[in-house]
Parts: C-alpha cells; sequence; structure tokens
C-alpha cells in the first residue's frame, strides 16, 4: 500500500488515520540494532568519560567522534557514493535520541554530522564532496557551522562578515567574527555564512588550516560544558572560489534548510535526555524514604512520575511520526533524479511547520521533565554529584538555539499563513467553514467502540477551534498580523499541542493491538493524562488568542467557540495517573 | 575452515518474571529479548578467529527459536558471522537441553564443522549441557567455561576457568567444541555499515521437526516465584537496649555465639 503523503501543516484540516503514522514500535530489526550500538557505545564509552568531557577534555571528545566514525555513527545522512548508508530520518532520529544519554558529546556529534556536516552533503559539488565528505564521515576531521554573530542571532541574515572577490577571481577574502559556534575549537571545517559585496548572503567551505582563522577562548556556559563553544574570528581570509557552497545569494537556503533538519534533530534528543532524566528520577524515587516510605509511594510524586511519562510519549510520538512524514515524501523522489537534492530538500521544507513544532514542543517537555527531576532529588537535586542538577542546566540551551522558542512559535503560524495565501493548503476556505458551523448546535454523540473515540472527538473540536480563532484573527489584521506576535504566539501553541496531541492519540491506536493488557492500560493512560494537560493549554491559548485579537460580539463568539470545543470529559484521571505511575514505577524507567 | 557458532536468545535478565499459564516457565508477554551474553563471547571469538586467519573461516550461526530469533540472528550476522541457520521452534522452551544438543548435533552432524562455539550457558535456564552435549554427540573433544582462545595449525589452546580462581591450560585438536565464559573477550557492538550488510546475508530456516529425534529426559514440573522470606526485625530504641536484644537473637536463633 503506497502511504499517503501529506502535505506539511495539512494534519491540521483533515483527520489522518492510525495507518497513516509512523510509531516507534515500527522499527525494523536493523533500526532497533542501530539503536542498540549506540546506546552500548554511550554507555561503554562515552558515560565513563563524562567527567573528563565536561572538564573540556576535547581531545577525548575528538576521540570518541572518531569512534563514531568507526561505528558509523557518522554516516547515517551521507549518500552511498560517498561512502554513506544514507538512512531514513527515522534512524538518524533513533540515533540521535540514544546518543542523548551522552549529555554535552551529544551537542559536539549532533554539530558535526548534523549542521556541520549536512550543508557540504546537500549543497556540495562532486569535487566538494570528493574533497571533504570522506573526513567528516570518519571522523578525522571535524564539522562546524557558523551562522550566528555577535550582532545577529535570529536575525540570521543580518550578518556583517564579508566575503569580496579578489581581482583575479581565484579567492574570496573573508573577514568577519562568528559567535557561539559549536565545535568552535575543535573543528577543521567550518561551514561560515558570509555576504559577498555585503549583500549575497553565501555559505563557504573554510578549513581551519587557512590563513587568517582564528578561534576565540572558549565561553563559560551554564550547562552543556563538555561541548566547545568558541568564536571563529576570519581575518582576510583567502577561500578559493572552489570552496564557495551552492550558489552566490543562495546561503540563506542552505542555512534555514539545515536547521529544519536541526530542529527536528533537536527534538529527537531531547525525547532521549528526557527518557534518561525520567529514569534518573524514578530511580531515586523508589529508594529515597521519607515518613517511613519510599517517595515514590506519595501521590504528590506519583503525579509527577505520570506527567512526565505522558509528556515523553507525547514527545516520542511527535518525532516519529515527523520522521515518517519526511521519510514517506523522500521515498517518492527518484534517486535518479538529476537535482536530486533540490527535490529533497524541498521535501523536507515541506515540513517545515512540524520541524518547528517539534523544536518547541519537545524542547519545552524537557525543560518540564528535568525540573520535575530536580524536585523529586529535593535538595540532592540541586547538589552536583547527583545527575539532576546537570540535567537541569544542560536543558536550558534547546530552547535557545537552532532558533529561539520564540522564532520557532513565530514561524508556525508564520508558515501557515504563506502556504495559505500561496494557495498551497485551503485554510481561508476551511476557517470559513469553521465559522459557519459555529452558528449550528452539535450532536457529537461519542462512538465508544472506537478506541479514544473522545481524544478524537476533542481533536476534531481543537482544529476546528484554531481555524476559527486564526481565521478571525488572520480576516481582522490581513498582513499587519505579523506585527502581532503575541497573538501569533498564542496561535502557535494551539497548533503544537493539536499536533502533539494527536501524534499521541494515533500512535496509541495504532499499537494498542499488539501490546498486552498491562501495556494496554499503561498506554491508554499516558494518552489521557497527555491530552487532559495539552487540552487545558490549547483552551488557554486559544482564550489568550481571542482576548488578546478581538471584542464586543466577536469576542463571544470566540470564547462560545473555546468552552465548546475544548470540552473533554476526563473521568478517571487520577485512576490514570496512578496506573501510569505504577508502570513508571515498575520499569524504574520511561515505561514504553 | 568451518566454524558453527550456537546462539539462543534470552529475555533482559532485569526483567519482572512471571510464570506462564501452564506454570511451567516464564511468560513472554512485555520481555525484551537479547542474544546470551555468554554467546556474544562465542560470537567475537569466531569473528576473533576469522580475522586472525586473513577471514578464510567461514562462520555459521544457529539458533534454535521462535520466529522472535530472527532479531538475534541479525546480531550475529552483523557482528560478523557469514550465514545463519534458524532452526524454526515455537516451543524451544519447553525442550530438555538434551533435545537441543541433539537438535544441533543433528544439523551438525553432516558439515564438517572445524570448531564449534557455544556460550558456557543460558542466562535463563543456565543448564550448562547443550555445548557438552554437541560435542558429545559428534565425538568432538570438548573444552567447558574458556577464558582465553588461542589457535595455531588445527591445534586450539584454551584457558579453562576452574574453582577457586584457579586457571588450566588445555589443548584440543579440532574438530573440537568449546564453551565461552565471561572474561574470553569484549564483544564488539556491530557497526552500521555491517548491520545494513547483514541484512543480505543468508539464513536458512529449518523447521525443527527435521532434526528432533529425541524425547526430552528432563520435565520441567514447575515454574514460580520463591516464597517471600519472612519480613526482617527492625531494632529500634535505646542503642545499649538494641545490642542486648541483637545479642538475645543471635544465641536463640543463631550459632554464631555457641
Ligand atoms: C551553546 C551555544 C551553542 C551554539 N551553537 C551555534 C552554532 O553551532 N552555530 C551557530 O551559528 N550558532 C550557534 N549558537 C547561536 C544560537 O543559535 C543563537 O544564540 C540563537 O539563535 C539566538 O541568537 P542570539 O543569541 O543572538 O539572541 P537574540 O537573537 O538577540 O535573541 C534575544 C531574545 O530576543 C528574541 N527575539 C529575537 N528576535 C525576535 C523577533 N523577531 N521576534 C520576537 N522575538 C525575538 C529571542 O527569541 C530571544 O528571546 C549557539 C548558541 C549557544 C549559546
Amino acid at each position: 500500500m503506497a502511504a499517503r503523503i501529506f502535505k506539511g501543516a495539512e494534519f491540521l484540516i483533515t483527520e489522518p488515520g492510525k495507518d497513516e503514522v509512523f510509531v516507534p514500535e515500527d522499527f525494523s530489526d536493523e533500526q532497533r540494532q542501530i539503536g542498540a550500538t549506540t546506546e552500548q557505545f554511550v554507555t561503554n564509552e562515552v558515560i565513563p568519560a563524562r567527567e573528563e568531557i565536561e572538564h573540556q577534555n576535547f581531545e577525548k571528545v575528538v576521540q570518541l567522534l572518531r569512534r563514531c566514525g568507526e561505528l558509523g555513527l557518522l554516516m547515517i545522512d551521507v549518500p552511498e557514493e560517498y561512502g554513506g548508508l544514507e538512512l531514513d530520518k527515522a534512524t538518524s532520529m533513533l540515533a540521535a535520541e540514544k546518543i542523548s544519554g551522552s549529555g554535552s558529546f551529544s551537542v559536539a556529534y549532533a554539530a558535526h554530522s548534523g549542521i556541520g556536516t549536512l550543508p557540504l552533503v546537500y549543497y556540495g559539488t562532486e569535487e566538494q564532496k570528493a574533497r571533504y565528505l570522506d573526513k567528516l564521515t570518519s571522523g578525522e576531521w571535524i564539522a562546524a557551522y557558523c551562522l550566528t554573530e555577535p550582532d545577529s542571532g535570529s536575525d540570521a541574515l543580518g550578518a556583517k562578515a564579508s566575503a569580496t572577490l579578489s581581482a583575479d577571481g581565484s579567492h574570496y577574502l573573508l573577514n568577519g567574527t562568528k559567535q557561539f559556534t559549536t565545535n568552535g575549537s575543535i573543528a577543521d571545517l567550518y561551514t561560515v555564512f558570509a555576504k559577498v559585496d555585503k549583500e549575497y548572503f553565501t555559505a563557504f567551505l573554510v578549513e581551519r588550516t587557512m590563513e587568517g582563522v582564528s578561534v576565540g577562548p572558549e565561553e563559560k556556559k551554564m550547562g552543556i560544558k563538555g561541548s566547545s563553544t568558541t568564536q571563529v574570528i576570519l581575518d582576510d581570509v583567502k577561500v578559493p572560489v572552489a570552496n564557495v557552497l551552492g550558489e552566490i545569494g543562495k546561503g540563506h537556503k542552505i542555512a534555514f534548510n539545515v536547521l529544519n533538519i536541526g530542529r527536528f534533530k533537536l527534538g529527537a534528543a531531547v525525547t532521549g535526555s528526557a527518557k534518561f532524566a525520567l529514569s534518573d528520577g524514578v530511580k531515586y524515587a523508589v529508594l529515597r524514604k521519607q515518613f517511613g516510605r519510599t517517595i515514590a509511594s506519595f501521590g504528590a510524586i506519583q503525579e509527577k512520575l505520570a506527567d512526565m511519562a505522558a509528556e515523553i510519549f507525547a514527545s516520542e510520538s511527535l518525532v516519529y511520526r515527523l520522521a515518517g512524514l519526511i521519510d514517506n515524501r523522500l521515498a517518492t523522489i527518484p534517486k535518479e533524479t538529476p537535482n536530486y537534492y533540490d527535490a529533497y530538500q524541498k521535501g523536507i521544507e515541506e515540513y517545515a511547520m512540524e520541524c518547528a513544532i517539534a523544536k518547541v514542543f519537545c524542547s519545552e517537555m524537557l525543560a518540564f521533565v528535568a525540573d520535575q527531576v530536580v524536585q523529586i532529588h529535593g535538595g540532592y537535586g540541586f547538589i552536583q554529584e547527583y545527575p539532576a542538577e546537570r540535567y537541569y542546566r544542560d536543558e536550558r540551551i534547546n530552547r535557545i538555539f537552532e532558533g529561539t522558542n520564540e522564532i520557532n512559535r513565530l514561524l508556525i503560524p508564520g508558515t501557515l499563513l504563506t502556504r495559505a495565501l500561496k494557495g498551497e493548503i485551503p485554510l481561508q476556505r476551511e476557517a470559513m467553514r469553521a465559522l459557519d458551523s459555529l452558528t449550528t448546535p452539535s450532536f457529537e454523540e461519542l462512538d465508544d467502540s472506537i478506541p479514544f473515540a473522545a481524544e478524537k472527538a476533542l481533536l476534531s473540536g481543537l482544529k476546528q477551534l484554531f481555524l476559527v480563532v486564526a481565521g478571525s484573527a488572520a480576516q481582522k489584521y490581513q498582513a499587519a498580523i505579523k506585527d502581532e506576535q503575541e497573538v501569533l504566539m498564542a496561535l502557535a501553541d494551539v497548533v503544537i499541542n493539536v499536533f502533539a496531541m494527536e501524534s499521541a492519540v494515533l500512535r496509541a491506536e495504532k499499537i494498542l493491538p499488539r501490546l498486552s493488557e498491562a501495556k494496554r492500560q499503561a498506554v491508554t493512560a499516558a494518552v489521557r493524562c497527555f491530552c487532559f494537560g495539552a487540552n487545558e493549554k490549547t483552551a488557554s491559548a486559544a482564550r489568550k488568542a481571542a482576548f488578546y485579537s478581538e471584542e464586543g460580539d466577536t469576542l463571544t463568539i470566540l470564547l462560545g467557540a473555546v468552552r465548546r470545543f475544548t470540552r473533554y470529559h476526563a473521568a478517571g484521571l487520577l485512576q490514570d495517573k496512578r496506573l501510569l505511575a505504577q508502570a513508571v514505577i515498575e520499569a524504574e524507567k520511561y515505561p514504553f | 575452515m568451518k566454524i558453527l557458532v550456537c546462539v539462543k536468545q534470552v529475555p533482559d535478565m532485569e526483567s519482572r518474571f512471571r510464570p506462564d499459564a501452564d506454570g511451567v516457565w516464564y511468560a513472554e508477554t512485555d520481555l525484551a529479548f537479547r542474544v546470551n551474553e555468554y554467546d556474544e563471547y562465542a560470537i567475537e571469538q569466531a569473528v576473533l578467529l576469522k580475522e586472525q586467519l586473513g577471514g578464510e573461516p567461514e562462520i555459521t550461526l544457529l539458533c534454535v527459536g521462535p520466529d522472535r530469533v530472527v532479531e538475534a540472528i541479525k546480531k550475529g550476522l552483523a557482528m560478523g558471522a557469514d550465514r545463519a541457520v534458524h532452526v524454526r521452534d515455537q516451543a524451544s522452551h519447553l525442550k530438555d537441553p538434551f533435545q537441543i544438543a541433539s537438535i544441533i548435533a543433528a544439523y551438525a552432524k553432516g558439515e564438517g564443522f572445524d570448531l564449534i562455539f557455544t556460550g558456557m550457558q543460558s542466562l535463563d535456564r543456565g543448564s550448562s549441557q547443550v555445548g557438552v552435549g554437541i560435542a558429545e554427540m559428534l565425538g568432538y573433544p570438548c573444552a567447558t567455561t574458556v577464558v582465553g582462545f588461542e589457535y595455531a595449525d588445527g591445534t586450539v589452546t584454551v584457558k579453562r576457568e576452574l574453582e577457586g580462581g584457579v586457571k588450566g591450560t588445555v589443548r584440543l585438536k579440532t574438530p573440537a567444541l568449546v564453551t565461552c565464559q565471561l572474561g574470553l573477550n569484549q564483544p564488539r557492538y556491530p557497526t552500521l555499515p555491517n548491520i545494513m550488510k547483514a541484512k543480505k546475508k543468508e539464513v536458512s530456516v529449518i523447521p525443527v521437526e527435521q532434526l528432533l529425534q529425541q524425547d526430552a529426559r528432563l520435565v520441567m514440573a514447575q515454574f514460580r516465584a520463591p516464597a517471600k522470606k519472612g519480613g526482617g526485625v527492625v531494632l529500634e530504641g535505646d542503642v545499649a537496649d538494641q545490642v542486648d536484644r541483637l545479642i538475645g537473637i543471635l544465641k536463640d536463633k543463631t550459632a554464631v555465639l555457641r
């Protein structure tokens, strides 16, 4: 059966079926083995070196990156003709998830294999790939990505770094300072973004040994201390024209497309981190005794365990669903296509909104989990001897890099409206329909024979609600809506929560028949717990958007819509939480 | 040279085990399975030998078990075995070690293996009988609990772990069988390219009925959790008083102070 290829954002106006989502339970034996190899590598080789790495023994980091090279962990996304494996995104995400247990090291790994290597893979010429790719997939050379500058972070295209063609046309002269470069001090190859003639944003492959390249001191950071972050300073660096990556003036394409994958991968990585954190949290909870009993026996702690498991379940469901969406689309592009990587990039760009959703949802999920794990540890959570403290510090950066969560939130309705204006998805028509339907009373009766009938009804209601609220805001502000950031952020929260809830529900529905009775109950509980919380957040965001953007009768109508569409009868919520907590306690880790 | 490595797939030992419906083995519900740890030493040693001999030997991996064992077979292939035989048996857990050994011996008989590696024991049943059983049935010399292995010119020299930390050195002429113990080597984890290459390696499936010629000699009568031990006694109160009570208990209930 050929998979239905969903358009980006299409989930908001359709109801995908359970068999149309990829779930981690669908992994092949090979994918599971790749996960196991990654896990063993982290447990046997990285974790024992963690202290050293945290104290910035970067030689160790490089050595371990080379081990990644030997194991093949750096060739997942690299084409076969350049010695890579060209595995699907689901596998790539699984490796990112499994490596995340290594803390700082996973940041070095992600920067090297992701934003460091991918620009070359996607945009390099045959000759450039032949020159560099082997070195990067073996780990002989380490890669870094230099987009940010001291005065341009979120506003990446405002870069000041300049590139000037030499009189003889043989090379560009690069000048400027790049800020916060991950792997800055250990990298051999930098993908540097600079403006040709102060105007044409362009990417260059800059070797560390080129004259004029220097690296600033290590930044003193709050977390991920074992990853190198430095300035990269370019002082009249002569970069041969053969090292221009992609086309002159098309650097923004490279920068942003690579970030799509980076954001998505960050989602996978933080999902892995959250599993590690929960595992430490519950292990502590079953050991620590107060008042003559384990703290895991207290409802207050159990609720935390349940909420964390539910959030991670949703996050995991979301990440692999997105992997499936992208893989299905990329699989339709014949390898012989002349401009394969152009089509490939378009395939990924299609899901730019979903990638932003993954980035925001998953990083905030980890923030919640890390915070709860500190809390479970009480005072010991504040003490460096226990792992909770590091999770808490390391987590923070995920909401900042790869585009801050504000930038990513803005991108969500932004992408949506742009696509609607281009006529790629019939958002306007659907919004009108949703508005009309407000005047007709609803007679929904739940068909209890369908699994998760209540959750599905809720989801279809929330999509209506989004269309109503976003539709009326769009109508009111028209193009000026881009300046109403508060409204856009609230709308983004609705979309994020809907996508997460739907991913969790569809995954659960798909896997239920394969599960034991005990697992079935736990998964069902996870879905209900998650949907309850996410629906509350969605309701609050929708209400906020309504109050922000409307008044009078329209406001009343919108508030009515919020009431109508966010109804979710969560009877048995407490039992669900306790049951889920028991599953976590029994497994002493994330139970799914 | 032809090498056979016998592997079994066993549950993750950190799982929570429950008796199955008949109460004669554990229920497989919600268990995660993996390659028996000792069998990983066996695979690794076979692959090391293959590497030592410049890649000449052909390594066949054999696994008896239900469909789920395919994952274990794939891992062995990814670690470096050349081909695999899956003796498909949906009820291998009900067979006794003698039957399992006889099944493997029946397969190996005509194949002329020069060396057979097995694990010292399986983590779930722990009988340590399958390896020696196969050797006996094939008429091969056998060394068990091997922690060191060398091969040269048709002679295998192994270090065996004996009681009380003593080690013994044993020489065997091939064809021979060794059972591998913890400490023999560090099993590699399969690299990603090898995991993908393993997909293309041959796995032949043989229904167990074709090889099974023996009746069981042992029957598992019952599988249950051990009875719960009585709860401990916690002494509380004044320390001097606690000491007196402890001495009293040691006198009355144990032989320590007699
Ligand atoms: C440890 C670390 C590693 C990093 N690694 C790399 C790397 O390898 N390569 C690389 O190129 N960069 C890297 N970065 C840079 C990172 O991507 C930027 O820090 C990030 O994009 C934010 O930019 P900024 O720090 O300049 O903050 P600013 O852009 O100044 O943002 C400050 C605040 O303003 C908000 N804001 C900014 N613009 C808007 C807007 N239009 N609307 C609403 N709110 C807005 C932001 O969300 C944020 O809250 C790294 C940073 C760190 C700390």
